[in-house]
């Protein structure tokens, strides 16, 4: 029922595609996603409480989203919406592009498209990776190889 | 060359399916520069390049005392970018599993469904 995978398939791009389908209609799902209202009751799950949600639902405004983890600290999010299609897409990325503090995430961007399978919602989460000196690389190259590949090598290492 | 924090280096370094070759290469165990070169059709130069590349993102280090400098694999820049995509994937999976609730939650009737306690 998780539908969660890595991609392995695409050359294009630099992406983790996460699917998953709601027993839900879209505008429903749209709703949960895109009011913070609702937003602070389901985002990061269980274990994780939202102490802080606020969303600016259009081009260019910000999602900052405060939530304590279950070790006691404060994860803090803070993405820019780039593209706002209701009831169907929605795009965001760091608001701190290139600027992390070591340790951070990578720089990601962050689409996830809703499609209405009769009274059912399909979600769909691609995340790509690269920050602005990576762009022509992650561009290039897809980055699920990559992570397919490095995984694998990855356990070859660990194993020794 | 670049700000961007570690992850992003080590991402950065393996995108290119030469760097991924000779990570692939040197999991087996170390090798020289010559060693590394030998299946691609380039120069030393070229493939000392990529080294650079995988060295300042601290996936290769190489050896200063033996004289053919034989390069060796660091797992540990490999390992966070594993260990990220864990989380962020866990992350997500378990944001999925909450909306999936949710979405059921707001669907509900608002009748009384106040669930009796039964003591036992």
């Amino acid at each position: 029922m998780s539908d969660v995978e890595i991609d392995s398939s695409s050359k294009e791009d630099a992406v983790i595609v996460m699917t998953r389908t709601f027993d839900a209609p879209r505008d429903l799902v749209w709703k949960a996603f895109t009011d913070p209202k609702h937003v602070a009751r389901w985002f990061g799950g269980r274990g994780f409480v939202t102490t802080l949600c606020e969303m600016d639902v259009r081009p260019g405004g910000i999602w900052k989203h405060v939530m304590r983890m279950p070790n006691g600290e404060d994860l803090v999010m803070e993405v820019v919406f780039l593209e706002v299609v209701k009831p169907e897409r929605l795009v965001w990325e760091n608001v701190d592009h290139g600027k992390r503090a070591p340790g951070g995430h990578p720089t990601s961007r962050m689409t996830v498209t809703l499609e209405a399978v009769g009274k059912k919602t399909k979600w769909t989460l691609v995340t790509r990776f690269g920050s602005i000196e990576e762009r022509d690389a992650a561009n290039r190259i897809g980055f699920a190889n990559v992570i397919a590949e490095g995984t694998e090598k990855l356990a070859e290492v660990l194993a020794e | 060359m670049t700000d961007a924090d570690p992850l992003s280096a080590t991402l950065f370094a393996l995108a290119d399916p030469t760097r991924r070759g000779i990570l692939a290469q040197l999991a087996r165990g170390d090798a020289s520069v010559n060693d590394l070169a030998a299946p691609y059709d380039m120069s030393r130069a070229a493939v000392s390049k990529h080294l650079k590349v995988l060295e300042r993102a601290g996936l290769v280090s190489r050896s200063k005392d033996a004289q053919w400098r034989p390069c060796h694999l660091e797992g540990a820049p490999l390992r966070a970018v594993a260990d990220w995509l864990d989380d962020y994937r866990r992350f997500w999976d378990r944001s999925l599993e909450a909306l999936t609730d949710y979405l059921e939650e707001m669907q509900r009737p608002k009748n009384k469904k106040r669930r009796r306690k039964d003591a036992k």
